[in-house]
């Protein structure tokens, strides 16, 4: 039997063409757009359509801050990817024109000799790859074994420092030569590793850490929930209400800057029963509106916090998930970044 | 005939109005005969193999093994086994075709990428979110935009000749059509897509050594091959005569851009002394932004100091470096090689 004969004559039978979702709750934007094409509405297009639906009922507007600290290194590769770049640089030795060995060393030379034992030791020129020779009969030869290290960031790292420091006289037992080498041969400053103290002790208050990732600002507010710093719309705008919030919620110790002047994400919340205001209105519960923020220097404080803030962390993405409410994470996932 | 009677199945499923909640469920836990067969579908297992070198992984030795398969016998001559790329391309007809520009047998394969560059890195992580949250532009719902109507000129009069002709370019000599401004999206921050480095060195004229110095320097310092320019025009002013070769460009993308802009910024750009900034009244408008380095700057580069003797020291050039956009004006431009590490100093351009 026929299957998309079957499909489309039961389709037919359905009837309904909407789905129940959309059946029962309106859709502003699309009746917006269906009203769009009407001549009258032509002139009007710059004007926003503004209709409240019912006025009697309203939400509290807050500002709150995302504030964050930018990654500080390049994030680590993935065994894969190193993998990859190791077989291209060794492709790259094989399809090369050969080094243009006197333009860089003069002939007879001091420099020239320790070129001449490094390279053959090494067998190319390149100093992160290995034991490896581009041309020759065995040139096949490029993909390393099981286990091997040179893809590894920090082994190349390492071979790198080691040809700076030394003069490829080590291994042949000339040691008189070698010690002379030695003493002429600067020391060389090892990389900061890249993970630090406040990693291993998983101090969490310490900007000091998880250095491949963006960091956010999560404060304990008076009834003992994470969430990022917020506080109540006063007669002000936004951007302007952040930079008090930044200032009064973590001290003024800190170097930010307001990245932009628009929110970049939102949370709403209802109350459990809706209040009554004096101004008559019925206030549903509060909207926070996230502006984001980026710490340049210092570090944050909670002393003179007017905002009666209790605790502060400093959380990259994935930890943020397990600190703060699953409905919270639901409203601001997105607008926090992957890495 | 389960599976061929799957999207009936669905769409009875989905068109039913009013249903028990257990028979809409039903098509999802259904049993197929697919469903024993997708636990046994391995997950990657590339990082895991590094973990575990038994005694034959340890003992293998690829060298020894091609050698003792070889010995005795007599090897195949090349062209039994390996495919050449024709040299020249002879129309899609003709049985010979070239490889692909992927394949690593092809003579036009370029290896690479080496690295993730850092600048790249940075780009992703932290400069287009923070981009687009600087030019966000807010439109509430319903909100359409004014439509744009023809920019170009019709061809007015009687002449037959002027139907179907392409239409005229903006009135007045030099003038070009502006690129549109398109509301800023998650699509099109923008990025850098080239950088050119070029270096116009007159003296060549005279003796054409300036000419290698500045393509050798030029190479040395962004990695990528440099092409030489004729002057188009005889320049009395300038000495200039038409058709003798004057200047060299080297046109970086991708990882060499990176490379060169972070190893500018971090490396040499520190060092000058007294550097103000670029101009800000670089820019053309249309994305791209320009400034010159002196030869004494260009000397810092470190691919230069490390031989700076191989280099006559007269000869050295100066160049231009333009950063090459997406942005479709100057002040977006700015912004993204502002966020990238360059100062602008001056009147700015807009």
């Amino acid at each position: 039997m026929n299957a998309g004969q079957q499909t489309r004559r039961a389709a037919a039978r359905a009837g309904h063409s909407i789905c129940r979702t959309c059946l029962s709750t309106p859709r502003p934007y699309a009746t917006a757009a269906a009203a769009a094409p009407t001549p009258e509405d032509a002139l009007a297009q710059h004007i926003p359509p503004v209709a409240q639906s019912s006025p009697s009922t309203s939400y509290a507007v807050n500002a709150g801050v995302l504030l964050s600290r930018p990654p500080q290194i390049t994030r680590d590769l993935h065994p894969f990817e190193a993998a990859f770049f190791l077989y291209q640089k060794r492709l790259n030795e094989r399809l090369a024109l050969p080094f243009t060995r006197y333009f860089y060393f003069k002939a007879r030379t001091p420099a020239d000799r320790e070129w001449k034992r490094k390279m053959a030791q090494r067998l190319t020129p390149a100093r992160d790859i290995g034991r490896y020779k581009g041309y020759g009969e065995e040139a096949w030869n490029d993909e390393v074994l099981v286990g091997a290290k040179e893809s590894e960031f920090q082994w190349q790292v390492d071979r790198l420092l080691e040809d700076a420091q030394t003069t490829g006289a080590e291994e042949e037992g000339n040691a008189v030569a070698a010690a002379a080498a030695k003493a002429e041969t600067e020391a060389f400053e090892r990389p900061p590793s890249r993970v630090t103290e406040a990693d291993e002790k998983n101090d969490t208050k310490s900007l000091a850490r998880a250095l491949q990732r963006t960091l956010y600002l999560l404060v304990k507010n008076k009834e003992g929930r994470w969430e990022f710093p917020q506080d109540r719309l006063r007669d002000e705008n936004l951007h302007g209400a952040a930079q008090r919030i930044l200032n009064t919620s973590a001290g003024p110790n800190m170097n930010t800057w307001l990245v932009g002047h628009v929110p970049i994400g939102h949370y709403a919340s209802n109350y459990s029963a809706p209040k009554s205001l004096p101004t008559g209105l019925q206030e549903q519960g509060t909207k926070t509106f996230f502006l984001k923020a980026r710490i340049m220097a210092g570090q944050a404080n909670l002393k003179d916090s007017a905002l009666g803030l209790k605790d502060f962390k400093w959380l990259h993405k994935q930890e943020l998930e397990k600190a703060v409410e699953p409905d919270y994470w639901r409203q601001v996932k997105n607008m926090l970044a992957e890495r | 005939m389960a599976l061929r009677e799957l999207p009936y199945r669905t769409a009875t499923a989905l068109c039913r109005d009013a249903r028990p909640t257990v028979n809409a469920i039903q098509p999802l836990f259904r049993r197929n005969a697919s469903t024993d067969a997708a636990p046994e579908v391995e997950t990657t297992s590339f990082a895991d193999a590094a973990a575990k070198p038994d005694a034959v992984v340890k003992d293998f030795d690829p060298i020894a093994r091609s050698r003792a398969r070889r010995r005795g016998k007599k090897q195949l001559p090349p062209s039994r086994y390996q495919y050449r790329e024709p040299k020249y391309y002879r129309g899609p007809l003709h049985p010979h075709q070239p490889l692909p520009v992927s394949d690593p047998a092809s003579r036009r394969f370029q290896p690479g990428p080496f690295t993730l560059p850092r600048l790249d890195q940075t780009y992703q992580s932290t400069i287009a979110q923070d981009i687009l949250a600087m030019t966000y532009q807010h439109y509430p719902p319903g909100y359409r935009a004014p439509k744009v109507e023809q920019r170009l000129r019709e061809w007015q009069g009687d002449s037959p000749y002027y139907k179907g002709r392409p239409l005229r370019g903006p009135r007045g000599k030099g003038e070009v059509l502006r690129l549109l401004q398109e509301p800023r999206t998650f699509r099109n921050i923008p990025k850098i897509t080239k950088v050119v480095v070029h270096s116009m060195v007159p003296e060549a004229m005279q003796d054409s050594a300036n000419m290698h110095v500045a393509g050798m320097i030029l190479q040395a310092i962004t990695n990528v091959r440099v092409e030489s320019h004729k002057a188009r025009h005889n320049v009395v002013g300038w000495g200039l005569r038409e058709g003798r070769y004057v200047s060299v460009t080297a046109t970086l993308e991708r990882e060499d851009a990176s490379h060169f802009l972070e190893k500018l910024i971090d490396v040499v750009l520190p060092r000058i002394k007294e550097w103000k900034g670029v101009p800000g009244s670089s820019g053309d408008g249309h994305g791209n932004i320009s400034f010159g380095l002196t030869p004494d700057q260009l000397a810092l580069f470190p691919e230069i100091e490390v031989n700076y003797d191989a280099y006559p020291p007269k000869m050295i050039p100066g160049c231009h470096i333009t950063i090459i956009t997406d942005a479709t004006s100057n002040k977006d431009a700015r912004l993204l090689t502002q966020a990238i590490g360059l100062p602008f100093y001056g009147k700015l351009n807009d």
